[in-house]
């Protein structure tokens, strides 16, 4: 093996290509190779532990001991030979998380990837998309989210924010482009889950419907568990299913894709409470061997003001949402308050608007800045006529004859404490006023139902009320109890307790093979690399993001209908050829600093390279000054920029974005292609003083050679 | 010190806090981007969700965070 290349990932390669072949065919010795594959990836990525060179070591001895596999002792052969070789690496590999020659590294997720909770190859999906293959980008995004159309609906899509097209107009839109695409392929059912592996006759228990409880039976049952998911409510779904309204999220979109998970074998079992139906011993009794608690947040805090237990008419936000997803359509009153100013604050004001609630307040103790809501369902509650009071502090629930009459408030301002630049909001003195109102809804934030876990007496919690875990592995306490989502991390968004449920399942994978767990959490894995499609930088410039259109208000303020309506196919597919692709270009600036710096040339005016200070960019600037010498793409390390001669033309392209394309120089005796006039100028230019013979460049080699050859044997000295 | 969304932040060193895991003291030293500044805004005692260059996205107790002046 060269000095070049790494062991690690060569011996991955090696193993990949002998899995990709089928050559090992005993189940067993299969199971052994994938199982050293996963070790070798943790060294890779710096996520092993001290337990995972003698691991590999003693696997690849047990599949050279395998008697009847003659490929299974070729390939543990192939891996005890690294390890014998290269034992210093792999254990720098382990020590250090360096890989000297960079080949670990080399596949770095985008910032995108990078950013998701769940770790979706994101640039992978977007190409795929831009091509039209809506099943292959699905299947893609579902080798790390078993939810794509939930997602492409209400993710809070953290990767757009740090998208770095953002950084040269606005970022691309991700959220909705998964959206699209997702119901393309899921809609005529086009798209079928990926085949399970061989059965591995263990069970498994996952307490909670949600997406974390769902993520990790989707990931589990594809590796052969047998999966029982114990659900409270008569529905799937969790907070994705009664936390949000069905105007952001229609039900039928999370029926679908839980009835995929159900098509893997998954069993579902409704209306069973953990600690009133089921209790750990019980499942255990059962035959179930890991069980994996994804409970949620469900729980409301209270405002703890007077009145509040003295009036049936003041409610929790989340009971509301839930009655309302169940189908009770009663309205909630006619003047609704809603205390708080999150999401759920928000899709509960929405709520009630199309319940019939004639005056709808969210009242918010701070400035519209520290709204934790996102911002565009802010803005959409308003568009729909949601009055929003801020720096308003809840002081008692006012009422008469059993009846809620109103919300007694208090102005407050915004101040800094000695001991923080945190701004606290403060009552003012005397500002006291009454919001008229017949009901009041408690949307201050969520929490664990502890009660529920009671029987779980050897369960560590958090001095934050959550479910202590060890973050990397997910296990509790409890040996063969892992938990995850918001039970672990309080109540956060559905994209980290899809991330959470995937990781538990590997977790799990690996409690019940015996392997040792990793040191490190998971970094994001690139899944493919798809190749680019060409765009002119002059289209690549002036694409804009599209706006989403919206249901009309009158619709929008009185049914549940869906309220983004969606982007069409053409707008789709534009949009994502507006990707840079950084799944290709890993931003080092060398094609900037060999063309400004080496050649003098400047060419590249690609300012988004720099992440923190993003400098103006604009390919089509390049054409202007670029001598198609190719520099930045033989000093390109990942092949990002490429330049090509394509019949009669070069072209220099920036993962597709076709930079410059210039017509080539034909040799004027035979009409073979030269290089582009402004090289051969550079060239002349670079060569006039050395090489004045061979100034004229207007000939290819062979007819300059031809040309010159008899001058040379005329001139050549005598003897 | 309150935290928001896009700031450049530093690991400057480890947390007393029970949100820290041994695993994350090799994370000591490197930057990130604030993705999530917590999971109900303005709490002090919120774990803050990072993207942290080349090691994936993370929750983390906010007394081990140092802003970076970008």
């Amino acid at each position: 093996m060269s000095e070049k290349s790494c062991p690690v990932s060569n011996t991955i390669a090696q193993l990949d290509g002998i899995l990709q072949s089928n050559r090992v065919k005993n189940p067993k010795s299969r199971r052994i190779v994938e199982e050293l594959r996963q070790l070798l990836n943790d060294i890779a990525w710096g996520r092993a532990g001290k337990d995972h060179l003698p691991s590999v070591e003693s696997l690849s001895q047990e599949l050279i001991d395998e008697e009847t596999d003659s490929a299974g002792k070729e390939t543990g052969s192939i891996v005890q030979s690294a390890v014998h070789d290269y034992r210093e690496t792999i254990i720098s590999h382990i020590v250090t998380h360096n890989c000297a020659t960079g080949d670990c590294v080399r596949l770095v997720p985008a910032p995108c990837q990078m950013t998701c909770p769940a770790g979706i190859d994101v640039p992978s999906y977007v190409a795929l998309i831009a091509q039209g293959h809506d099943d292959e980008a699905i299947s893609v995004i579902r080798r790390d989210n078993p939810f794509p159309w939930v997602c492409g609906l209400v993710c809070t899509r953290p990767c757009e924010f740090m998208c770095v097209r953002g950084r040269i107009d606005k970022p691309i839109s991700i959220k909705f482009l998964k959206a699209f695409t997702a119901e393309r392929a899921l809609s005529d059912r086009r798209y079928l889950n990926p085949p399970k592996e061989s059965d591995k006759d263990k069970r498994v228990a996952v307490i909670g419907a949600g997406p974390g409880g769902m993520t990790a039976a989707y990931y589990l049952a594809l590796k052969g568990y047998g999966v029982t998911v114990f659900e409270a409510l008569p529905v799937a779904g969790g907070m994705m299913m009664l936390g949000i309204p069905r105007c952001r999220l229609p039900r039928e979109v999370i029926d679908r894709e839980v009835a995929m998970i159900e098509d893997l074998g998954v069993e579902f079992r409704f209306n069973t409470r953990y600690g009133k139906d089921i209790t750990l011993k019980g499942l255990q009794s059962d035959g179930f061997e890991a069980v994996f608690l994804a409970i949620g947040a469900h729980k409301s805090f209270r405002l703890n003001i007077p009145g509040e237990t003295d009036f049936p008419q003041v409610i929790e936000a989340i009971d509301l949402l839930r009655r309302a997803a169940l189908g009770d359509r009663r309205i909630p009153g006619k003047h609704a308050v809603i205390v708080g100013g999150g999401n759920v604050a928000i899709d509960t004001a929405r709520t009630c608007l199309r319940l019939g609630s004639e005056e709808v307040t969210i009242a918010y103790r701070r400035a519209r800045a520290e709204m934790p809501a996102d911002v565009e369902e802010v803005e959409q509650a308003e568009d729909e006529g949601v009055h929003l009071a801020f720096l308003t502090i809840p002081k008692a629930i006012l009422g008469k004859d059993g009846r809620l009459t109103g919300l007694e408030c208090i102005r407050a301002k915004l101040i800094k404490r000695d001991d923080s630049d945190r701004l606290f909001p403060v009552p003012i003195e005397g500002s006291e006023f009454i919001i008229e109102a017949d009901t009041v809804i408690s949307a201050i934030g969520q929490q664990i139902d502890l009660e529920c876990l009671s029987d779980l007496k050897d369960l560590k919690w958090s001095r934050r009320q959550t479910i202590q875990t060890n973050n990397v592995s997910m296990e509790t306490s409890i040996p063969g109890v892992f938990a995850g989502g918001d039970a672990v991390t309080g109540p956060a968004t559905v994209v980290e307790a899809i991330g959470a449920g995937k990781r538990a399942a590997e977790a799990i994978d690996r409690y019940l093979s015996g392997i040792p767990q990793p040191k490190m959490p998971p970094v994001p894995v690139r899944r493919t690399r798809v190749e680019w499609m060409e765009v002119p930088a002059g289209t690549k410039m002036t694409l804009r993001r599209p706006e989403m259109p919206l249901l009309n208000l009158e619709r929008r303020r009185t049914t549940f209908q869906q309220v983004e309506l969606g982007y069409t196919e053409n707008v789709v597919r534009e949009e994502a050829r507006r990707c840079l692709r950084c799944d290709i270009c890993l931003r080092c600036g060398k094609c900037v600093e060999v063309c400004r710096d080496m050649m003098g040339v400047n060419a590249l005016e690609f300012g988004f390279l720099n992440f923190d200070h993003p400098a103006p960019t604009d390919f089509r600037l390049t054409a202007e000054r670029c001598i198609l010498c190719g520099a930045c793409a033989e000093n390109c390390p990942n092949q990002a920029i490429r330049i090509i001669d394509r019949g009669d033309e070069r072209l220099l392209s920036y993962c597709g974005t076709i930079l410059n394309r210039q017509k080539l120089e034909r040799c004027r005796e035979c009409g073979a292609a030269l290089d582009p006039p402004r090289y051969l100028e550079f060239l002349q230019k670079r060569t006039q003083n050395i090489s004045p013979v061979i100034a004229d460049r207007t000939r290819c080699r062979a007819c300059a050679r031809r040309r010159t050859a008899g001058v040379h044997v005329e001139n050549a000295p005598a003897g | 010190m309150t935290f928001h969304k896009g700031q450049r932040v530093e690991i400057f060193k480890k947390s007393d806090d029970e949100g820290w895991d041994s695993y994350m003291d090799e994370y000591v030293g490197l930057h990130g981007i604030i993705t999530d500044p917590d999971t109900s805004i303005n709490d002090p005692d919120a774990l803050v969700e990072i993207s942290l260059d080349q090691k994936g996205t993370h929750r983390f107790p906010q007394d081990c965070l140092k802003i970076l002046e970008v």
